[in-house]
């Protein structure tokens, strides 16, 4: 009983030794930790890449390199490139790689990551000037973006790919004009908006000349709409007046004739007037005699 | 003789005591240091917003995100990373820190293209948190750089898709949420397991060399408006007075209307009575109203009376006599 727990201590001491011994490379036992892959070497000479996990060695003639497998990112340097229209263009990339076969990468890049990252640097800095230069800039800023990266990507990629290396995606994160080019491109801006400017205003006032005309044309709508219905109401009034008056005089126009023309001369007559009278007047029928004459004709 | 050997024996049973006792304490020993490295090591425990991202001998195995107290196998054979999943990481830029005028690299970060070929100055910040724990932690290499390089990437992309006065005023909110969009894709893309929860806009400014010009644009518009309302104005009141005046225009022909209708209408009825007591007694009235009449009118004037036939008398007569003295 006592033997058998000692052997399980002791088991376990020596997976516990191995494991820990396999973590910083020694042992049997080689731990790939996710995220990193290991070149085995044979007496220093490449051999296999472990994937994520446990692995076995030979003891002592084996030799186990680590190397990432995580995507890592490069940022080129900004390059100053031209347009197939004749721009300058200062442009700015960055890649995602990633070393793909650590065999491949070790042959080509003896030194490591950094002689691997100038190498990139400077094949995506060929791709994108060479891309780039022919398409206008137009094409670049907006309508062609992404073909053009795709475009990049896979040349870099192609060209690289033989080295043991990955490449995802090469992007342009910055594109920026030269000085010169900055400055004349302020000039046409201003022009531009003093255009929009002057546009806007003119139209502001346009459209508040014609609200302007459209609600004085309304006024003088309504003013001789309302005058006209005033004059048809006047003629009814005249109208209706008139009616009236004949219904009523119409029965008696003997009658009518006479009592208006009494009320007539009591107007009509005033103290300017004179009157040449003739003695045989009706009014004077009585003047000489009593008795009355024959009435004149009336 | 028999002193010898009770000694041998007491030292015989002292021995195999002391050694029982002894290695009951290691046993004891090794028992709790046993004990305290399954403790400490077989068991863990997650706050809230942390995730563990178990690897065994080194391979990805697990992903645990249930908050709580967890049981599994010791390091060195499985190793846990634990992650702040829900933390709210941030990156900015172009962003203007601190007071004075803006770094030569602020502008740099800020400087971008429109699709019409101006330049506008956008700051900006991203916000993300982590999806997944195990591609977030082994994927890339530096993901905090990876989201600097695509989100400007991806910034840039949309401001260059996007027209001058779309970038400063018109489509911002559009703006954000397209960046967002394509940096969401392009993390994806990289398998970075990051989540994009905000893309937000600092400032957007146009640069300061044509900023003034900028400025009369939007001063041209509010002197556009200020037209506009003034004729509106105009409008209000022009109208609303012409109404009155037609209702003034209106309102004086009903007047006149049916004022000449009551004047008819007495005039009417007044004939209509004295026709009616004509009727009963014509000769006198006739009479009557004939002699009235004279009475009223004959005095007031200047009467001759001459013999029908003298003729000859007429130019003599002193007519318009009365008008030439009068003041």
């Amino acid at each position: 009983m006592r033997r058998l727990a000692f052997l399980a201590l002791l088991l376990l001491a020596l997976a516990v030794g191995l494991v820990f011994a396999g973590r910083v490379g020694l042992g049997p036992l080689v731990i790939t930790r996710e995220g990193d892959q290991q070149l085995i070497l044979f007496l220093g000479s490449p051999q296999r890449v472990t994937e994520p996990g446990p692995a076995l060695r030979w003891p002592f003639v084996e030799t186990a390199e680590s190397y990432s497998r995580r995507w890592l990112n490069l940022n080129a340097k900004p390059d100053t490139i031209l347009t197939a229209d004749g721009e300058q263009l200062i442009v700015d990339s960055y890649a995602i790689w990633r070393i793909r076969d650590p065999k491949e990468f070790k042959r080509t890049f003896p030194s490591g990551i950094e002689a691997a990252e100038t190498g990139i640097d400077r094949s995506v800095r060929d791709d994108v000037r060479e891309v780039l230069g022919r398409h206008t800039l137009e094409q670049v800023l907006d309508s062609q973006r992404a073909e053009i990266m795709r475009e990049i990507t896979a040349r870099t990629q192609a060209k690289v790919g033989g080295f043991g290396i990955e490449v995802a995606d090469v992007r342009i994160n910055r594109t920026e004009l030269p000085t010169g080019a900055e400055e004349s491109v302020y000039a046409r801006m201003k022009t531009e908006r003093e255009r929009l400017g002057r546009k806007n205003r003119a139209e502001g006032d346009e459209r508040a000349r014609r609200i302007r005309a459209e609600a004085d044309r309304e006024a003088t709508v309504i003013v001789a709409n309302a005058r006209r219905d005033a004059e048809i109401a006047r003629g009814e009034g005249e109208a209706l007046a008139a009616r009236i008056y004949a219904e009523a005089y119409g029965g008696d126009a003997e009658f009518y004739a006479f009592v208006r023309s009494l009320e007539a001369y009591r107007i009509a007559v005033d103290e300017d007037t004179t009157l040449v009278l003739s003695p045989h007047a009706e009014f004077f029928r009585f003047l000489e005699s009593s008795t009355p004459p024959p009435r004149p004709g009336r | 003789m028999a002193d010898p050997a009770r000694t041998s024996a007491d030292e015989r049973v002292r021995r195999s005591v002391g050694r029982r006792l002894r290695s009951a304490v290691v046993a004891l020993a090794l028992l709790v240091a046993l004990s305290a490295w399954v403790w400490r090591g077989w068991s863990f425990t997650l706050r809230p917003g942390e995730a563990a991202v178990l690897l065994l001998f080194g391979r990805h195995v697990e992903t645990i995100t249930r908050e709580g107290f967890h049981v599994r196998l010791p390091a060195p054979f499985l190793e846990r990373y634990v992650v702040r999943v829900r933390e709210l990481r941030t990156e900015d830029f172009g962003l203007h820190a601190g007071g004075g005028e803006e770094t030569p690299a602020e502008l740099h970060e800020a400087t971008m293209q429109t699709s019409d070929n101006n330049i506008v100055r956008v700051s900006f910040t991203v916000q993300y948190t982590v999806k997944d724990p195990f591609e977030a932690g082994f994927h890339l290499e530096d993901p905090a750089g990876v989201v600097r390089d695509a989100a400007q990437a991806a910034m840039r992309e949309v401001v260059g898709h996007t027209t001058v006065d779309g970038v400063l005023r018109e489509k911002k909110a559009l703006v954000t949420a397209e960046a967002a969009r394509r940096l969401q894709e392009i993390l994806d893309a990289y398998g970075a397991g990051l989540d994009v929860a905000q893309v937000q806009l600092q400032g957007v400014q146009p640069p300061a060399e044509v900023r003034a010009a900028f400025d009369d644009v939007v001063a041209a518009n509010q002197d556009a408006s200020r037209l506009v309302n003034e004729a509106e104005g105009h409008r209000n009141e022009v109208v609303p007075k012409a109404r009155a005046e037609a209702a003034e225009v209106l309102a004086q022909a009903q007047g006149f209307r049916e004022a000449k209708v009551a004047e008819a209408t007495g005039a009417a009825t007044r004939f209509r009575a004295i026709a009616a007591e004509y009727r009963l007694a014509p000769e006198v009235t006739r009479e009557r109203l004939y002699l009235e009449t004279m009475e009223e009118v004959l005095p007031r004037v200047e009467k001759v009376i001459v013999e029908p036939g003298a003729a000859s008398l007429v130019p003599t007569l002193p007519i318009g006599r009365g008008r030439e003295p009068r003041p």
